[in-house]
This record gives structure tokens, C-alpha cells and sequence, in this order.
């Protein structure tokens, strides 16, 4: 489809330029329409994240009713890990110690691949560390090559699942009182995390039906991290942001929670496919009917800014890591396949989440090849008589017009960005602070390289049917 | 939650209805559509596209001064005629008038706003008698009317220096010409030819300055061979090649029939093109265009001159 429009709009561009010049246009007044819209709900989510910043999730579960009792809950945290190194993963656990929750209402579960080798070598001095301080400490080692399964994350963490029931159930605590969290081997929980997911837990209606999505914000290393790499993990969390609130169409990201017995209910995560994090979601939508949701927790967990040794290596790994991530796309068959042989969902919530899921997507691979090079296609194609007529001069003007707005947009963005940032490590001058505003004006070859490509790049091997495996994004930390 | 999200309800309805009703507006006017408030409909507009060089002009329409400066492009005009003026501090004004039409854009984009008080720069620094410009090696080159020495500047009238004392011609020279390799130049009158190195450092002693005299007929125009040893000289009647030295003997090339023919030497190929006229078989003459192809490659003129001359070949 987003070749379709592409193509579509090439040869109208040559055929029919003032039908492709007033679509171009449409589209260019569709975007600042957009843009201005997302903007003002990334203030909204930047304003209750900011208003909820210091807020006592802990004590706020004490002052719930006696029938929500929160120190029934327990929660069972698995960190599948692949390539990653003690550097990565020694921080993430230290931060799951750190944080306020009761110690001994925690399982931390280490899921390692036994296919890379220094992983026990890993797991043994984890292990050590870390396995005094929570009620239960887990090492896995998922296999290789098992039937069915292909090299994703989604597979080591169901291996890992599988057990942390069996523990579970010989401790004998219901599954109906444990949440699980998903984290990025690279993912540091706040302080108040656990209070802040027991809360919304306790107090959302018919929580088994519901997934739990912080803010993934990337400031594990953001002081460090080179400029263009830290504004494209900045506008990640931007667009995550901006997803919070716009609840009907909002799916798990990256690192996320959801009850335990919910995810027993749907036999785990997907262990075929890439995008473990939103499959899993619409694995208990249609479980429950279309009945589930994901609740926004406007805490935020933090994860390393991906970048390599030099600019060219990091273009290359933001590429690929965006290319996973738009990889997506296949949600779409999966969510419209089970559709299809689903009579409970109500037809309007079928056709209603499949086009959001489409547009989502198709909107994703096109938006940067219509608004930079389809753009000028009339102008160049059009041929004599199109540069006679008052379009011929107006597509550029309206075109222009467009970068205008989104240098207005930028502003807004830059101001946001300064509120998310961690505090300044004492090993980086202040400098930064200024460089960390020019940069902004990057945005332009950022969206040129990474704003649709690779999102064209997923949909062309899916259509081609080339299946990618899971690309395990290297992760860099300054020891300082 | 609630409350933002009725917040979000309100934002987005807005912005769908936002899109909904300005769209057909935006689309109309990209178009060239202007909407008629008074009969409420859309009325078919032209505009006007104007570019100037420099840009930066202040634009006038009909007297009116527009907010817009050059490039300009001025929409949803009526059809009809507008008298445009454009002004530019320190440039002669532009006017015209334009006639618009419907859906049709008028482009005046190759306006030159000319100054006022062009900035025209001297380049020589004294007085000369002859001066021309070689675009190729970007040099100006003059000579000096008082001591008869040619000097050489780049373009912009700087680095000055001093190439070679000429020899006096009587009457003066009609055309002087610096051989391709720039190590000489040769100069005319009617009846006399001077070649003198251009050495400014001295490096050329050996190759003395001489003339070469032409009693018996009038010299039209002369030209350097591209190895800057060979001159080729179209007299009045006939069209010879000689070498670059003293006492040279000529070869001759072509006799012609007209006075004075034209001739023209491409150095790119070393190609002489002349005209002369002809006989025909009715009798009557007629112009024609004739080329010599002069390249050591196609015309074998320097065995011919040895053989002629009986003398080692330069």
C-alpha cells in the first residue's frame, strides 16, 4: 500500500500533475494539522508526567482500601538479555534493587541465551550479586534451535515465563496476584515503578485486562551519546508520549507490564515474531474480546541511547533498530488474520483497530517521500503548461510553508526535551547544554535518513516475503 | 485521565473540522481560485511570478505597495491588466504592464534591475595604445604608450608586471596577438610584421625581436600556429605560412582572387577558414567559404618548408 501511494502519486506527478500537486497539498495541510495536534498532546503528556514527577506511588497503595491490598502483589521482572554485558545489565538489576518496593515481594528473573557463549560466565557473577536481595533470583538459559521458535527476544522471555511459573507455582502464589514486566536488558526502573504499576494494578477495573506502558525515556547515557543518535531516542519518547494519550490506539512498547495470569491465559509471548512487545498485546486483545486495553503510567523506565564508534556505524545502527521497530508491520496480517475467525469482536472495533494499525504504518513509510521528494515531482514533471498555472507556483510556496511550521514545531520540542533530560554528569561541560539545542537543527537530515526508510525498508521485505531476524541493538555506557 | 482525555476529544475534532473547512479554501487558492465574498463563489484568478537580479525588490502593483519583495509571486488576481513597477535602492526602476488571465500564470523572471551608477573599474594604470583581454589565462594585457612596453594584469587590474619591450612599428599596429604558449607576440601593420618574446624574466635573450616586411602587398590579418613557432599571415593576396624567426621563407598556402579576404583561425584544431570568391562555370563569381586544416597531424606544411628551405627543422 505505501508503495501503491508512492508509485500512485510518481505517475500522476508525470500524467496528472495538478491532481498530484492538490494531493500533495492536501497532504502537506493534513500534516501541519497533524503536527499540530501531536504537539499539543505531547504538552499534555509532558504536563501530567510532569505533575505526577515526585508523587509517593508507594504510600498512595497504602491509603487504598483494605480489599486492595497491595502487599498481596507480587511482581516478577525478566530481563531477556543477549549480547548484552555486565556494563548493560549490572544497572538494570541495581535499579530493580534500588527501587522502594518490598524486596521480598520482587522476582527478578535473568534470561539468558545459551547459544552466546560468556552468558553463564554472565549469569554466575549476576547471580552473585544480586541473588540475596530479592525473594526470588532466576537464571535461564533458553535454548537453541527449539521447534517452532525463531532467534527473538519473545522466545527467550516465554522460556523464561515458563520458569518463573513453575517457581510460582511451587510457592504456591496465584498467578492472579503476580504482574510480570518485560524490561529491556538495558532498562532502569525509577524508584517508585513498582508502587506506581501496584497502584494503577489496584485501582484500574478488571486489571487482568489490561497491559501497564511506561515512558521509555533514554537517559541511561544521553549525556554521552552523540547528537544525532540522542535526538532520534529523543523523538522515540516523544512518540511514545504521544501514544499515552491517545488511548483506543495505544499498544505496548519496548518495556512494558501486564498480570501474570493474563499472559499464562495467552501462552506468552510470541516466539516466531519480531515484535514481541505488541504482539503480545493483541494476543489478549482477542483473548478477552476486544475488551483489553493498555493503561499509561506516566513514570518513566530508562533505557541506553543506541550509538556505535563513530557517525556513520550510528546512522547504521538507529537505521537497523528503527527497521526492527517498524517491523511492526506485521502485527497487521497477524491482528487481521485472527480478525477474520473472530465472531465475539464487535465488527466496528475490528474495522476501527485494523485502520488504525494500517495508517499507522503506511503513514510511517510515506510521509517523508511525499513531503521531500514526491513534493517537488510536479513541478519537475509537470512540464510546460504546469508551470503556467498558479499550482505550478503554489505547491512550492505551500511546501515551504510546511518546513515552516515544523522549525515552530522544533521549538516546542527543544523546550520539552529539557525537561526529561537528567541531571548533567559531572564529567560533561556545560557546553552541552547549547549543544544540546543546536542539534536540533539535525532534525531535518534525521527525518531525511530515518524518517521513513526503514519503515519502507520492513514493509518491502514483508511484502517480499525476506523475514528479518532479531537484531539485538548494541548498547554503549560511559563508566565514569 | 478523563478530563485530558476530553481535552484530546475536543483537540481533535477541532483539528478534523479545522482541516474540513480551510481545505477547500487552500486547494481553491493553489488552484488559482479567489472566493468572491460578495456573490459567495469562486472566481478563476491568474497570478504573477516575478524574479529580478538582483532579488530583493520592493514590488508595486497598480501603485500599491506590496508586503512581498523579489522574488514575488502575487496571487488570485482578477484577469485583466496590472501595471507593475518594481524598485530597488540604488537600481533603475522596472515598470511594465501584465496582462493576467484566468488560471494562467504570468512569469517575468529574467528582469536585470541595472544600477544606477554602474561600478565600471579601471584596469590599466597608464596610458596605452592598444589593450585586449586573453578570458583563457584570465589576463589583461596593454601596451604602453609612452615607452612602448607591453604589460600584463590579471582581470581585476592587479598584479601588474612587465612581459617585453616592442618594437616600433610606423605607422602603429593594427592588431597585436600572444602566441598560444604565451612566449610571444607578434603585432601588424599594413606593411611590416614585428614578433618579440615576451620574457620577463630575461629567459628568451636568444630570441632576439625582428620584423618582417612586406613591400609588395598589405597585410589583412595574421595568426599564431598553435605550436607558437609558425605564423600564419593572409595578405591581400594570398594566404602564407611562415616560420617565427628572421629571414623566413614563406609557403604559400593560397592565392586569392578578392581583396581583403576575412579569414578566421580556430587554434582549438589549427583550422584557417577565409573567403574568396570564385568563378563558375556560368561565369558569374561568387563568394565561397574555404577551411585550411593547418594540424601537423593532416597538413604536412613543415616537411614542405624544409624541403623548400633546405634547413633543419626547428
Amino acid at each position: 500500500m505505501s508503495w501503491g501511494i508512492i508509485l500512485g502519486l510518481v505517475i500522476l506527478a508525470a500524467w496528472r500533475p495538478v491532481l498530484c500537486a492538490a494531493l500533495i497539498i492536501t497532504f502537506d495541510f493534513y500534516w501541519i494539522i497533524r503536527t499540530l495536534y501531536l504537539t499539543t498532546l505531547l504538552v499534555l503528556a509532558h504536563q501530567k508526567l510532569y505533575r505526577q514527577k515526585n508523587r509517593n506511588w508507594l504510600a498512595d497503595c497504602r491509603a487504598l482500601s483494605a480489599d486492595k491490598n497491595w502487599q498481596d502483589i507480587y511482581h516478577l521482572i525478566i530481563f531477556p538479555v543477549y549480547k548484552e554485558g555486565l556494563d548493560i545489565l549490572r544497572p538494570s538489576l541495581a535499579a530493580i534493587r534500588d527501587t522502594n518496593y518490598p524486596k521480598d515481594k520482587i522476582i527478578v528473573v535473568a534470561a539468558f541465551e545459551e547459544r552466546h557463549g560468556p552468558s553463564r560466565e554472565m549469569a554466575k557473577v549476576l547471580e552473585a550479586e544480586f541473588n540475596d536481595y530479592f525473594f526470588g533470583y532466576l537464571t535461564t538459559m533458553h535454548p537453541d534451535g527449539l521447534s517452532g521458535e525463531t532467534r527473538t527476544k519473545g522466545a527467550n522471555a516465554t522460556w523464561a515465563a515458563k520458569a518463573a511459573r513453575a517457581f510460582l507455582d511451587e510457592k504456591d502464589i496465584s498467578h492472579e496476584k503476580v504482574i510480570i514486566s518485560c524490561f529491556d536488558a538495558d532498562t532502569c526502573a525509577q524508584k517508585e515503578y513498582f508502587g506506581c504499576l501496584t497502584y494503577h494494578f489496584l485501582t484500574t477495573p478488571n486489571p487482568h485486562q489490561a497491559s501497564y506502558q511506561p515512558i521509555p525515556v533514554y537517559n541511561n547515557n544521553i549525556w554521552h551519546a552523540p547528537s544525532f543518535a540522542r535526538l532520534v531516542e529523543i523523538s522515540s519518547s516523544y512518540c511514545q508520549m504521544i501514544e499515552s494519550m491517545r488511548l483506543e490506539k495505544f499498544v505496548t512498547f519496548s518495556s512494558h507490564s501486564m498480570s501474570f495470569k493474563t499472559l499464562v491465559d495467552i501462552d506468552y509471548w510470541p516466539v516466531d515474531m519480531i515484535s514481541d512487545d505488541s504482539v503480545v498485546y493483541w494476543k489478549a486483545f482477542i483473548f478477552h474480546n476486544g475488551n483489553y486495553r493498555v493503561v499509561p503510567l506516566y513514570i518513566t523506565v530508562s533505557m541506553d541511547v543506541a550509538y556505535s564508534t563513530n557517525f556513520l556505524k550510528t546512522i547504521a545502527m538507529q537505521y537497523k533498530q528503527k527497521r526492527r521497530w517498524a517491523w511492526g508491520v506485521e502485527n497487521f496480517p497477524f491482528v487481521l488474520s485472527r480478525f477474520f475467525n473472530d465472531n465475539r469482536i464487535p465488527l466496528r472495533v475490528k474495522v476501527w483497530r485494523s485502520f488504525h494499525l494500517l495508517e499507522s504504518h503506511v503513514t510511517w513509510a510515506v510521509w517523508t517521500v511525499i513531503i521531500t521528494l514526491l513534493a517537488p515531482l510536479p513541478v519537475l514533471l509537470g512540464g510546460a503548461l504546469f508551470h503556467q498555472m498558479p499550482i505550478g507556483y503554489n505547491l512550492p510556496l505551500i511546501t515551504g510553508l510546511l518546513l515552516k511550521f515544523t522549525v515552530g514545531a522544533s521549538l516546542v520540542w527543544i523546550l520539552l526535551s529539557r525537561t526529561i533530560l537528567p541531571p548533567r554528569p559531572k564529567d560533561v561541560h556545560w557546553v552541552k547544554n547549547i549543544v544540546m539545542i543546536i542539534e536540533w537543527s539535525l532534525v531535518p537530515l534525521i527525518i531525511l535518513i530515518l524518517g521513513s526508510t526503514p519503515a519502507l525498508d520492513a514493509q518491502s521485505r514483508l511484502m517480499l516475503a525476506k523475514y528479518m531476524e532479531f537484531y539485538s541493538t548494541e548498547k554503549k555506557r560511559k563508566v565514569v | 485521565m478523563f478530563s485530558e482525555q476530553r481535552i484530546r476529544a475536543v483537540l481533535f475534532y477541532l483539528s478534523v473540522a479545522v482541516f474540513f473547512i480551510f481545505l477547500p479554501f487552500i486547494l481553491s487558492s493553489a488552484l488559482g481560485y479567489k472566493f468572491d465574498r460578495r456573490n459567495l463563489k469562486f472566481t478563476r484568478s491568474g497570478l504573477i511570478f516575478l524574479k529580478t537580479q538582483p532579488a530583493g525588490a520592493s514590488v508595486y502593483l497598480d501603485g500599491k505597495l506590496l508586503n512581498e519583495k523579489t522574488p514575488a509571486t502575487i496571487n488570485e488576481l482578477l484577469p485583466g491588466r496590472y501595471h507593475i513597477r518594481l524598485e530597488l535602492e540604488k537600481h533603475y526602476p522596472w515598470t511594465d504592464e501584465v496582462v493576467v488571465e484566468a488560471g494562467q500564470a504570468a512569469r517575468l523572471d529574467k528582469i536585470i534591475l541595472f544600477l544606477l551608477r554602474p561600478n565600471a573599474k579601471q584596469l590599466n594604470k597608464a596610458r596605452f595604445t592598444s589593450s585586449w583581454v586573453d578570458e583563457e589565462h584570465q589576463a589583461a594585457y596593454y601596451v604602453n604608450r609612452d615607452d612602448n612596453v607591453l604589460y600584463k594584469s590579471d582581470l581585476n587590474g592587479e598584479h601588474y608586471e612587465k612581459l617585453a619591450n616592442l618594437i616600433m612599428l610606423s605607422p602603429a599596429p593594427v592588431k597585436y596577438k600572444v602566441s598560444f604558449n604565451r612566449e610571444k607576440i607578434l603585432y601588424f601593420n599594413a606593411r611590416q610584421l614585428a614578433v618579440v618574446a615576451i620574457n620577463p624574466d630575461n629567459r628568451f635573450d636568444k630570441d632576439a625581436p625582428f620584423i618582417l616586411n612586406y613591400p609588395d602587398s598589405t597585410i589583412v590579418d595574421a595568426f599564431w600556429h598553435s605550436d607558437g613557432y609558425h605564423i600564419i599571415v593572409v595578405r591581400e593576396n594570398q594566404i602564407e605560412v611562415t616560420e617565427a624567426r628572421p629571414q623566413a621563407k614563406a609557403v604559400v598556402l593560397a592565392r586569392l582572387n578578392n581583396k581583403n579576404s576575412p579569414a578566421f583561425y580556430d587554434n582549438r584544431s589549427d583550422t584557417l577558414y577565409f573567403l574568396d570568391t570564385q568563378q563558375a562555370a556560368d561565369g558569374n563569381s561568387y563568394d565561397n567559404l574555404y577551411k585550411i586544416e593547418m594540424s601537423p597531424s593532416t597538413f604536412p606544411w613543415q616537411e614542405l618548408m624544409k624541403r623548400k628551405n633546405n634547413e633543419p627543422k626547428p
